[in-house]
């Protein structure tokens, strides 16, 4: 398999010369080079496609294109053509960063079970809750606070050096001036895995604090109870873990009870593992979290194993 | 056996408008967002060499099976694991309704994605973009007109043509540079 970036790049460098006409021996060349292979060719039928839609903007020509064209030597202003939805919503952020200017209780998002949402908070930063999450924000000219009651959220915080940006996570807090991020809690569990940028994980708080932990872009950490552990990790565990952000989840090789407590998360049918045996199979894959129902099929089919169910309950056997 | 021309006509006609269908089809079904654009390719030459002895009746149907096969196929040569594959493709086929949309693009709107395509190229590929298609200039003009060489044109072409084919149909119609070996090449010939 030839990288697809190079065929383009040959087929875009044949499409640019072509259009000022091919000598008879480019042509050949051309002809030769698309004759060799299926991939060459739909490639630079690809591009060739889009060109001559390109055409339709002849359409917009009037006699001022090209000498504004040629006087642009900037990059022009962006038009702001913001759909209407677009300036509703605006409007409502700037409603949201005035009422929290006046009123610092803390604005509240949640979601419920199988639910994701995107929270913009009025810094610019972003938030993706995970399913069963509740968040807190309060985000004022003095400071920039979050509360995870619950749950698994990804932040992408703006930066804003004389703003950190901090979250409670029950005992323990997050800090950071801007960086991406994601914390799981679950109960006094947490996780911390950091996907850009630079997080500093201090807590629980109590008598005999631990020193803060900081964390770097594919480090991770877990504290359970007092204890805190720091661990490396890779660039591609850190996008699996943060897959279901596209509504998916990756197992790498995890156990089928790990999994369907995973599924569980997400759904209302709650997966039940039979038995000790069938608790331990090794499961990998992606799958679609809310499809609970394809999981299920393939652990019949694949590993063929017994399913019975009870109401929203799938009882998993060998 | 179809000719090249009467193929050719039908991936405009029928295959690349899909595009856009047939890349949320693989984002959904792949692990790694990166092999899209390489699995996309893969996926256009079977269509090609398959649709060579006879044209499929139902190029909607024939590229998500190819498409759907080559998942498949391809997980199993890597050895991703027992099922790296989302739940079961089977089930994940994209809905008619929402293709037919992707396929329907008004003349209006299309012309709209295409303006907002050029208005994400960096200044100076838009300007080359836009003095050669639409205002029709030949290579050595637009080089005049700029006073640039007329290699930087065609480079300059190049990138936007790339750029412009991911945007419309469907990525992000962001730039991607060539691996740095060979940019260096070029430059040392240059």
């Amino acid at each position: 398999m030839t990288p697809h970036n190079d065929i383009e790049e040959i087929a875009a460098v044949w499409l640019a010369r072509q259009a000022d006409g091919l000598s008879d021996e480019e042509q050949a060349q051309l002809t030769a080079w698309l004759d060799a292979s299926a991939a060459h060719k739909t490639a630079f039928w690809r591009l060739e496609y889009s060109w001559e839609k390109a055409s339709r903007l002849t359409a917009l020509r009037n006699p001022d294109t090209l000498a504004d064209t040629l006087a642009e030597t900037r990059p022009a202003p962006r038009r702001l053509t913001l759909p209407r939805w677009a300036m509703g919503l605006a409007a409502a952020l700037a409603v949201v960063t005035v009422s929290a200017a006046f009123w610092p209780r803390p604005a509240v998002y949640a979601t419920d079970i199988g639910e994701r949402r995107l929270v913009a908070l009025p810094d610019g930063s972003r938030v993706d809750l995970n399913t069963q999450t509740r968040l807190r924000a309060s985000i004022s000219p003095d400071g920039r606070e979050a509360w995870l009651d619950q749950g698994e959220a990804y932040f992408d915080v703006a930066r804003d050096t004389a703003r950190p940006f901090t979250v409670h996570i029950g005992g323990r807090t997050v800090q950071v001036l801007g960086t991406r991020f994601s914390i799981r809690r679950d109960g006094d569990n947490v996780r911390v895995m950091v996907a850009e940028g630079r997080v500093r994980l201090s807590g629980p708080k109590s008598a005999s604090a631990p020193a803060p932990v900081i964390l770097a872009h594919d480090e991770v950490a877990t504290g359970d109870g007092r204890s805190t552990l720091k661990s490396s990790t890779t660039p591609q565990r850190v996008e699996d873990n943060l897959a279901w952000r596209r509504g998916l989840l990756v197992f790498d090789q995890i156990t089928l009870s790990d999994a369907a407590k995973e599924f569980n998360r997400y759904n209302e049918t709650q997966l039940i593992v039979g038995d000790a045996r069938t608790a331990d199979i090794r499961i990998g894959g992606s799958f679609e979290a809310a499809n609970v129902e394809a999981f299920v099929r393939l652990l019949r089919s694949a590993y063929g194993l017994e399913i019975a169910r009870d109401g929203e309950n799938v009882k998993i056997s060998e | 056996m179809v000719d090249d021309e009467a193929l050719k006509a039908w991936f405009f006609r029928e295959v690349f408008p899909l595009e856009p269908a047939l890349t949320r089809f693989i984002r959904r079904n792949w692990r790694n967002e990166s092999d899209a654009a390489d699995l996309r390719q893969d996926i256009y030459a079977k269509i090609y060499t398959a649709a060579r002895s006879q044209l499929p009746l139902n190029a909607r149907a024939f590229l998500f099976a190819t498409a759907r096969n080559h998942l498949i196929n391809t997980a199993k040569r890597a050895k991703i694991v027992s099922f790296d594959l989302v739940a079961d493709l089977e089930a994940a086929f994209p809905e008619a309704t929402s293709a037919d949309l992707d396929r329907q693009l008004t003349a209006r709107e299309e012309l709209r994605r295409v303006q907002a395509g050029l208005e994400r190229l960096p200044p100076r590929c838009r300007q080359v973009m836009t003095l050669r298609r639409i205002e029709g200039l030949s290579t050595k003009e637009v080089a005049d007109h700029l006073n640039i060489s007329t290699s930087t044109v065609e480079q300059q072409l190049a990138h936007g043509l790339k750029a412009l084919a991911d945007y419309m149909l469907g990525g992000q119609g962001k730039i991607r540079r060539a691996a740095p070996k060979t940019a260096a090449k070029r430059e040392r010939r240059s």
